[in-house]
């Protein structure tokens, strides 16, 4: 364990453990738009900088990523010193001039104060910020169907070759993942499209209700070790199935009891 | 063949050096980038083909060398005969029979070849004696130009290995990482981290396998020191490499060779082959129970692949986004695995520390910044070259004494180090020693060591965008302030530069500028605004001239100039109007020509094509 | 269009087939075909175990990589710092007006690419134009116009 103080009290963290994960079990709330527990920390959004200073830096500060700052014993934060503030309020500002459409920028970037974009709003803007959630989802999941494209101010997220990606199952946690809700989608009937490709829902055998591709589910049953005729029925039947199950197993015991 | 022992390297040294110097004279023909844009080839095969042809007594093809870069190329093509050290400078394809006939056979100088002093209008024979040279410690340059390009037998005989013989056989690793300890060397690739330092962690890391990594990955625009090293005595920088492998117990190693450097690559390769074939590369070398390889990694044309997170991405077949080095890459670097990564210059300096000692290594430079430094000495000054200086030496030495100063006597206005992460240095600052601090604390940077000095007709407004163009186009794009930062920072320059901008943009780009700094991912964001802020610190007027009188001062800023004839000094020659592609420009041979200023779009052309000075820039 | 696929194989057992190859996989085949065929890319994703979008993220990622077919001879007009400084701009436009392209593109007759390259590190002879591998220093506004006939008449390297 270390201890380190956090806006003046301190705390006791685990060796390693990164500073943000330790500010978020503190209820400090620290934007990050990067950030997802799934996947490794990243350090695009810089949202998450923090102030750090020892006893010993002779009054010496620095300013770090906490999503990637390891914690150390002694380590005094500030998590919302004015300084860090005004870095959070130039990120975000020019992450509005980047997507001055999307409503969870423009919410932010109002809570820091900036509610019109000092800058030069981008032409064309959509609202990706490239925080790269979705391609490293995908990647941990073992998929890799999509990547950034390109690099520098042109980069985009993008599949192969701008075609229907070959790999892609039609899992949408890329979708899911977006923190700007960016990534496109349609269902409809037993028809997934995304990424311009074109996926097969399996239909719930009980209840008929449309559950996950059938890309994923074989994906999923090769690659996990899960039986095939899992994914036949949804999530909710699954659990009804259990619970029967259950009930019959509760009154046998109470009948080999009595 | 295979050497085996410290004993047979010494033979074979003396094998080579009596081959070395078999021929009573020897002549080296320069091959070094920028004779070659000269001609330097055709001049050298020229040169064989003659000495073919004549069958002279005692001098045979043989005792013609293709060196790497000589140095001084704004004289080029060079072609020295040793050992006298006669210097010709220019020389082209018909003065190779008189050279032969007169310089070889009868040991006569040519004088129209020779260097001619600017101050002093005296013809120079021996090169050492040009200021150029003279005022110059060649430490890791300290072959190139003296051997042939690529011949482990030429660096044999010039006592190569035998600071890596000493090494295995006379020092442990750490008596190795101690002498470079004392020695005091700093990383050469610009940031200066003490390499004594840096290999003692990676020497200590547990986790394994370590590997060596030379950063060859020469991005700074106007820099090609580690280039002439490269090519032109690949076999320094590899063995610096084996004996820091050795230090740090590292058995595999990488040279990340940038894209642009082709024949880098190539004799790099060659070079190891050549070490592989003597038994210095491989299982056992020198019979010791020490085992390395290096394989040559070829850069696909990222400037950011330069920092060292994301050249060791690249390295292993990956997009070059750097990660945050909160945990340093000599503890986690390729693969995860400790690594020291050096760049060339500082490699090829190793060798010379295992031999001499540090404790004479650190008696050069300053105290704080020991031995020499390389530089590419470029732009408006007159003597234009590869050029090695002990550090401390000050900048007016550098550009006034070796440079020989500015271009057709223009004046001073600036000097550029430390490439696009640098920053402009103004006459006042021109008394300052050159070392890792000093120029830190001035608002510039060592960098790798491109220094490019400009004159009254450069625009620092100009150069300033020209920077955070390049950076735009080359930030991976990976962190927001750097992506977004300087993308926004480059139009705020581009509105300043067309007279569009404000004051407010200044306080706007000085602000978003400290963002950047502060929180980029990585050095190239982190330091991409200090083309901006260094040329503000010391050039604020003319940003004011481009915004207040929407004048450019250096006449360079398109949108804020115009070109018009002086029809005293036209002769009517026709030549800008051939050169100008827009047609703006009319008139009759022999009569004064106008500029139709709807119809320029102020590409120049007219002022560089004209030989009277009778384009004036308004 | 029709690319000698053949050539391929004989890449690929240039380099071990890990991941790790393929960055120098890539800078092969580019030298081959001076561009990176679609074909290409997804055999090489196969070949070396890579998936495509990461293939495709190298490939778009580093200047050495085109996407697109060049020319038979690419002309490359250095803007490094020096060059800038020495007037690259003018020289760069100057090949665009006798090209009859802009820089990134390529004739129509498929002959030149015209690109523009951030330093070739031969400072010293600044402005530098490399037509192929071969670098011509001290180039002018004037002698631009002899260099891309020089090109022109030359033959295909």
């Amino acid at each position: 364990m270390v201890s380190l103080t956090i806006n003046g009290r301190v705390v006791q963290a685990n060796k390693g453990e990164m500073l943000l994960s330790v500010t978020r079990r503190e209820g400090i709330d620290i934007p990050a738009l990067c950030h997802h527990d799934a996947v490794e920390p990243f350090g695009a959004c810089r949202l998450c900088m923090v102030e750090i200073t020892k006893a010993e830096w002779d009054g010496w500060t620095n300013y770090v990523a906490a999503c990637l700052y390891p914690v150390e014993d002694g380590l005094i934060v500030q998590t919302h010193s004015s300084k860090v503030n005004e870095l959070r309020r130039t990120v975000l500002d020019l992450l509005l001039a980047r997507c001055p459409n999307s409503p969870e920028i423009r919410q932010l970037a109002a809570e820091y104060g900036v509610t019109q974009t000092a800058y030069e709003e981008i032409p064309d803007a959509d609202n990706c910020i490239l925080c790269g959630l979705c391609t490293r989802v995908c990647e941990r999941l073992g998929f890799k169907a999509i990547s950034t494209v390109g690099r520098g101010h042109d980069k985009v997220v993008a599949p192969p070759l701008k075609e229907a990606p070959p790999d892609c199952v039609g899992c949408l946690s890329c979708a899911q993942v977006c923190p700007t809700n960016v990534i496109q989608y349609e269902d409809e009937g037993n028809k997934r499209t995304i990424w311009n490709k074109s996926f097969e829902l399996i239909a719930c055998k009980e209840c008929g209700k449309q559950t996950i591709t059938r890309d994923f589910a074989e994906a999923l049953s090769s690659q996990r070790n899960i039986p095939e005729d899992y994914f036949e029925l949804c999530d909710e039947c699954h659990r009804r199935e259990l619970s029967v199950k259950m009930g019959s197993i509760v009154s046998w015991s109470r009948e080999a009891a009595s | 063949m295979r050497i085996e022992t410290p004993q047979q390297l010494t033979r074979l040294r003396k094998d080579c050096l009596a081959r070395f110097n078999r021929h009573p004279q020897k002549i080296h023909v320069c091959c070094g980038p920028g004779c070659l844009a000269n001609g330097a080839q055709k001049v050298s095969d020229e040169l064989k083909k003659v000495i073919k042809k004549k069958r002279l007594k005692g001098f045979s093809v043989d005792a013609l060398k293709e060196t790497g870069c000589h140095g001084f190329c704004e004289q080029g093509p060079l072609v020295v005969v040793e050992p006298a050290g006669t210097f010709y400078t220019r020389v082209k394809v018909k003065d190779v029979e008189e050279i032969i006939d007169k310089t070889i056979r009868r040991k006569e100088v040519l004088e129209r070849l020779l260097f001619t002093d600017p101050q002093t209008g005296e013809k120079i024979e021996n090169y050492r004696d040009i200021p150029f040279y003279a005022r110059q410690q060649r430490i890791a340059l300290r072959n190139i130009g003296q051997i042939s390009q690529c011949d482990i037998d030429e660096y044999i005989a010039v006592d190569g290995y035998q600071a890596l013989a000493k090494a295995l056989k006379k020092m442990s690793p750490q008596d190795v990482i101690d002498e470079v300890t004392t020695s005091g060397l700093r990383g050469r690739g610009g940031a200066g981290f003490p390499a004594g330092r840096k290999w003692s962690t990676c020497a200590r890391a547990d986790d394994s396998p370590h590997y060596v990594i030379c950063n060859g990955d020469e991005g700074d625009p106007g820099a090609f020191m580690d280039r002439a090293i490269m090519e032109g005595d690949p076999h320094s920088v590899i063995e610096g490499m084996i004996i820091a492998a050795y230090a740090v117990g590292a058995h595999e190693g990488y040279i990340y060779v940038r894209e642009e450097y082709p024949l880098a690559v190539v004799n790099l390769q060659k070079a190891i082959e050549q070490a592989h074939e003597y038994g210095l590369l491989g299982d056992g070398i020198l019979s010791s129970d020490f085992s390395f390889d290096v394989h040559v990694s070829r850069g696909g044309g990222a400037f950011v692949c330069g920092e060292s997170s994301a050249l060791m991405k690249s390295i292993a077949g990956e997009v070059g986004e750097p990660r945050a080095k909160y945990v340093r890459s000599v503890l986690k670097g390729l693969h995860d695995k400790p690594t020291v990564l050096n760049n060339v210059e500082s490699y090829a300096n190793v060798p010379v520390i295992i031999d001499k000692g540090g404790k004479w290594f650190s008696a050069i430079g300053t105290k704080k910044s020991t031995g020499a430094k390389a530089f590419s000495l470029v732009g408006k000054v007159r003597n234009t070259g590869l050029i090695e200086v002990p550090m401390g030496t000050t900048l007016r030495e550098i550009i006034y004494d070796i440079g020989g100063g500015i271009q057709n006597d223009r004046p001073f206005k600036a000097v550029q180090t430390g490439g696009p992460s640098g920053g402009c240095l103004p006459e006042s600052k021109l008394d300052l020693p050159v070392d890792f601090d000093t120029l830190t604390e001035a608002g510039s940077m060592m960098g790798s060591g491109g220094m490019i000095v400009l004159d009254d007709h450069t625009c620092v407004v100009d150069l300033a965008k020209y920077f955070l163009a390049f950076l735009v186009d080359e930030s991976c794009g990976k962190c927001v302030p750097c992506r977004e930062g300087l993308y926004q920072l480059y139009g705020l320059a581009v509105a300043i530069s067309e007279g569009r901008g404000t004051e407010a943009d200044l306080d706007k780009m000085e602000k978003l500028s400290d963002t950047i700094v502060i929180s980029s991912l990585c050095g190239l964001g982190k330091s991409g605004p200090n083309p901006f802020l260094s040329t503000i610190r010391y050039f604020r007027d003319e940003y004011l001239a481009h915004i207040r009188d929407k004048k450019c001062p250096a006449g360079v800023c398109r949108e804020l100039i115009r070109y018009e004839v002086d029809p005293q000094k036209c002769d009517g020659c026709m030549a800008c109007i051939t050169a100008c592609a827009q047609n703006a420009i009319t008139g009759k041979k022999k009569e004064v020509h106008t500029i139709d200023q709807d119809a320029c779009d102020k590409c120049g052309a007219c002022l560089a094509v004209c030989k009277r000075d009778a384009i004036l820039v308004l | 269009m029709n690319h000698d696929l053949d050539k391929l194989p004989e890449i690929y057992e240039r380099y071990p087939r890990t991941p790790q190859s393929l960055i120098a996989v890539l800078q092969d085949i580019q030298k081959e075909f001076h561009f990176l065929p679609t074909e290409a890319l997804k055999r090489t994703a196969e070949e070396l175990n890579v998936p495509l979008s990461k293939v495709f993220s190298v490939s778009t990622f580093y200047n050495a990589f085109s996407l697109h077919p060049r020319g038979e001879k690419i002309i490359r007009v250095c803007v490094g710092t020096t060059c800038h400084i020495r007037g690259a701009k003018q020289i760069q436009e100057q090949l665009e007006n006798h090209l009859k392209i802009k820089a990134g593109e390529t004739t129509e007759d498929k002959k030149f690419t015209l690109e523009v390259v951030a330093c070739v590190g031969a400072c010293a002879m600044a402005p530098v134009v490399a037509v192929d591998e071969t670098y011509h220093g001290g180039v002018t506004v004037a002698s631009c116009r002899k260099l891309v006939k020089k090109s022109k008449k030359g033959k295909k390297s």
